[in-house]
């Protein structure tokens, strides 16, 4: 007798015997449905009338109005602007960073120097944004901070630098640079640590120096992960630190300062204009989502294997 | 290869001159933590009038015993303790076997699941369904509600996943064949044969509860519920607004800058106790993460 | 103990099907040993023993019971891996007595166990240590005494010592098959050596394509080898093929014809590939042999041997000749002596061996 092999006998056999995969399973994916996708259906009233006591599903359509007012408020459109702007910045300055970071680290031989070096420049990257932020107000207080100190020293007078709007960036930027420099540069020493070491020895024998070494070798064989590195912080452009901006900006530095989700998350959580801001949240989710894809296809064709 | 007595003096030079850079940018990362342990344990009147550089001036501990005298100060240092650790069991409660669940084979929509995961590292619908969502559940102003709503993320999932799929079947195998059923063969066998990757998300979980500020801010009011954090910044907002601490300090001894550099310390200590246990981790840590979907 | 059968066994992974219905009985206490190229099906077929792979088509039985749909802890059997999958994380004792845990024996019985398996393998000094503590015969046997702790019905071994170096490699063999005697119990063992299936196997299954070659005992597959592709995978060096065609009294080669002592009725004209075993050569003319010009290449001693690599027309042959201690002689050699009874005759086109008469 042939046992029936039918697809509805071969699914009940194949739960009977795995089970428990599906069983270890459920919950993740319905922490998933409930944090992260049932967010999602809500993110309807981006086009609705949303009001607390009718709830997501019974407010009203209004269709695009909210994006109507979100294109003609200057506010938002600083917010994004200031968003790619401190975006590139970042990209301009912060992202070398690691990678000088890096090849100079592959220098030293100094083995115990090399490693303490090493650990203290990771430190930062586990320090929360709050200290962080508490640190730089210290730091930079007119009266009191170490800045200005060091600027009277000069002859120069105490800068406001927390309430000047020119100000913000730099301070922005370069605490970026100090948090997460050192931390970067693990990827970038892991790819050069992958590095095949008989094609230095072949140009030690051919009578290289470090320096050539480093531009002729180093750098040429780590290049797909700067590549892919760069990629990943393109698409990641509309995603700027805003817990950082949000414990660092006060009013008088808006202007520089306020980005899409400080901006959200004043409209949104501090007005109860939870639709308009919704829409802005959308707006950005929408336009990082299509970076990120674009730039993980463009990751593919440098690397076999996609991102994440 | 590497070898100081086989350079020649222009690499000599080289490597001297980029240990000497090495050295300022360490140094350039340390001297913020220096500067504020030096105002922490300064009077309020020197930090006020901007001498502290290197060292503590007039030193004294009366900052210390102004934080310490608050009791909200200790509540929300118990309360991170409870998000850190619980956070971190729920957490690994969830990630260990979704993680070996979406590393098998067998298991029929793998694809599907897969990308139903990943799909949440590149489009999240953001803060305000979110919040709004976190209220529908009644999970405003809740400790389980933090805790449970930042439980699992992608990155974390696929991290532990991937590394799963590197451990050879013949394992697997083997146990299987020994009689080991799916938990068993993954408490007994992928458990132990997984630790650095498990100590790397377990060390994810812990700093990024441990420094969780925003959603801890935004999702709860009462006091007695904040972690350390949202107490810092509480702090922070009150005494950079002097005016309002001129009303209730006066003394000398301590200031808005001491009592914040104070505070800092306090937070920062566990990091750094914490910290050389967890660096051998780490670096392997960012490593398993980064590549395949 | 008992016997292990397949009845067309066949191995599909998805539109593409590796193992063609595959028949096989292995006998109880028997060795098998199921040897091939790599990619011939000979470990898919192993693991659907094992019940590691599901069996696409045909019938499994282990000891009579039909095992199709019978999960691998519930077939008694065990199995070596080719990277002996030991838990790192466990000692000696506890990697062996993993299985026996997971069962939840008695914790005083898996002791005694233990300490009897550890015995025979030789490991008592070794049952607190890691794996990577242990040098790669130990860990062979560690993963033999896993096996072996839990009695089980047949022994599956996956290219075990294909991790060793050659000479652990020859010790483990031996001691394989002394456990083996010791222990009478139904193996089956695949390996890509046939050094290996030569030396262990009571009977060695030859697997090319996902199909069986042809089944015998070591012997009778090196002196009855039923195609080429079996005569060229049994025997070091393996057997020399080189074309010809049949004539009245033997076979032509080039410009020689190599006389053949048997019937050949019915068989003048074919085009056939003649097969002649390296050592089956001598350098002296004898009675019934053949002179077969060659032109000497190289001359590789091996000791009390030397193997003489040799270009007859397009075809490259070797030899092999005992040298008594000497090699000087053989540099000079331009012709081989082929004895009329050694000598094989496959068909040119289908590769089967052509018996005489037939």
């Amino acid at each position: 007798m042939a046992p029936r092999n039918t697809r509805w006998t071969r699914a009940v056999d194949h739960l009977k015997r795995e089970w428990q995969i599906y069983l270890m399973l459920l919950p993740t994916i319905v922490w998933f449905i409930v944090f992260l996708y049932k967010p999602m259906y809500g993110l309807q009233i981006a086009f609705k009338d949303y009001s607390i006591f009718r709830g997501v599903a019974n407010s009203p359509w209004v269709g695009l109005e909210h994006f109507e007012t979100l294109f003609s408020n200057d506010q938002f459109f600083r917010a994004v602007y200031n968003t790619i702007q401190i975006s590139a910045l970042n990209l301009l300055f912060g992202f070398p960073a690691p990678i000088i970071l890096a090849l100079m680290f592959n220098e030293i031989l100094h083995a115990t120097y090399k490693k303490t070096a090493q650990t203290i420049v990771y430190l930062p990257h586990f320090i929360s944004s709050v200290i962080i932020a508490g640190i730089v107000i210290t730091a930079f207080s007119p009266t009191a901070g170490i800045v200005n100190t060091l600027l009277g020293w000069l002859g120069i007078d105490p800068i406001y630098f927390l309430t000047k709007p020119e100000w913000f960036r730099p301070i922005f930027v370069g605490t970026g640079i100090w948090q997460e420099a050192g931390f970067g540069s693990i990827v970038f020493l892991a790819a050069i640590a992958g590095v095949n070491p008989s094609l230095y020895e072949s140009a030690v024998v051919d009578g290289a120096n470090r320096w050539q070494m480093m531009w002729r070798i180093t750098i040429p064989c780590i290049l797909p992960t700067i590549l892919i590195m760069l990629i990943i912080r393109i698409g990641n452009i509309m995603e700027v630190s805003f817990e950082l901006v949000i414990l660092l900006y006060q009013p008088a530095t808006y202007s520089t300062a306020d980005v899409v989700n400080t901006w959200v998350y004043r409209q949104g959580l501090q007005s109860g204009q939870y639709d308009l801001a919704a829409a802005a949240g959308l707006f950005n989710a929408v336009v990082a989502f299509v970076l990120v894809m674009a730039a993980n296809s463009l990751s593919r064709r440098f690397s076999r294997t996609s991102l994440w | 290869m590497m070898n100081w007595n086989l350079y020649s003096h222009g690499d000599k030079f080289f490597a001297i001159v980029v240990s000497v850079l090495i050295g300022m940018f360490t140094v350039a990362t340390l001297y913020p933590f220096i500067y504020i342990a030096a105002v922490s344990f300064s009077s309020g009147f020197a930090a006020a009038a901007g001498k502290v550089v290197f060292s503590p001036i007039d030193t004294t501990i009366e900052s210390y015993k102004y934080v310490f005298a608050q009791k909200a100060f200790w509540v929300s240092y118990r309360n991170t303790f409870i998000y850190t650790i619980g956070g971190t069991l729920v957490s690994l409660a969830f990630i260990i076997p979704g993680a070996y669940a979406l590393s098998r084979p067998q298991l029929k929509g793998r694809r599907f699941f897969n990308l139903f995961i990943a799909f949440t590292m590149w489009f999240n619908a953001g803060l305000i369904p979110f919040f709004l969502n976190m209220r529908d559940l009644n999970l405003l102003d809740s400790m389980f509600g933090i805790i449970l709503a930042f439980a699992v993320n992608a990155f974390n999932i696929i991290l532990l996943r991937n590394f799963f799929e590197s451990i050879p079947s013949s394992f697997e195998e083997a146990a299987r064949m020994d009689g080991a059923n799916d938990f068993q063969v993954l408490w007994k066998v992928f458990v132990p044969l997984s630790k650095p990757a498990i100590a790397t998300i377990t060390l994810f979980c812990i700093v990024s509860r441990w420094n969780g500020f925003f959603w801890a801010m935004v999702l709860l009011q009462s006091e007695e519920k904040i972690p350390l954090q949202v107490f810092l910044r509480h702090t922070i907002a009150k005494l950079s607004d002097t005016e309002e601490f001129a009303m209730t300090v006066l003394d000398a001894d301590y200031g808005p800058e001491t009592v914040t550099a104070a505070i800092i310390v306090c937070s920062i200590i566990p990091v750094l106790i914490v910290y050389p246990f967890i660096q051998k981790y780490f670096e392997k840590g960012i490593l398993l993460g980064g590549v395949k979907e | 103990m008992a016997g292990v059968s397949l009845s067309k066994i066949v191995k599909r992974f998805g539109a593409i099907e590796v193992v063609h219905g595959i028949d096989l009985d292995v006998a109880e206490q028997e060795f098998v040993v199921l040897v091939g190229p790599s990619g011939c099906g000979k470990s898919t077929t192993l693991r659907m023993v094992a019940g590691l792979e599901e069996i696409s088509d045909g019938e499994l039985t282990i000891d009579g019971r039909y095992m199709n749909r019978v999960a691998p802890k519930d077939r008694d059997v065990a199995m070596v891996f080719q990277n002996y999958a030991l838990y790192p994380h466990l000692n000696v004792a506890e990697n062996m007595a993993f299985g026996l845990r997971i069962r939840r024996v008695p914790n005083a019985e898996i002791k005694q166990i233990i300490a009897d398996t550890a015995e025979i393998l030789g490991l008592t000094n070794y049952l607190d240590r890691r794996p990577a503590d242990l040098s790669g015969g130990q860990r062979q046997r560690v993963a033999m005494g896993r096996a072996i702790v839990r009695h089980p019905k047949v022994f599956l071994f996956d290219e075990p010592l294909s991790n060793l170096d050659a000479k652990l490699r020859t010790q483990m063999r031996a001691e394989i098959k002394r456990l083996h005697k010791r222990l009478g119990a139904t193996s089956i063992y695949v390996t890509h050596d046939q050094v290996e299936a030569m030396t262990l196997a009571d009977r060695i299954v030859v697997m090319n394509d996902g199909s069986i070659e042809q089944i015998g005992t070591p012997m009778e597959l090196f002196n009855n080898p039923v195609n080429t592709f079996v005569a060229g995978f049994l025997g070091s060096p393996p057997m020399n093929q080189i074309t010809g065609k049949v004539t009245e009294t033997g076979a032509q080669v080039g410009d020689t014809v190599i006389q053949l002592d048997r019937d050949l009725g019915g068989l003048a004209g074919r085009d056939v590939v003649v097969g002649i075993r390296p050592e089956h050569v001598s350098l002296q003319p004898g009675e019934g042999t053949t002179p077969l010009p060659i032109s000497l290449d190289l001359v590789e001693p091996l000791g009390s041997e030397a193997l003489l690599h040799a270009r007859f027309g397009d075809d490259n042959l070797v030899f092999k000749t005992d040298t008594n201690g000497q090699i000087e002689h053989l540099s000079g050699i331009d012709t081989v002596h082929v004895p009329a009874s050694l000598v094989t005759l496959f068909d040119a086109e289908s590769g089967r061996t052509l018996r005489a008469g037939g």
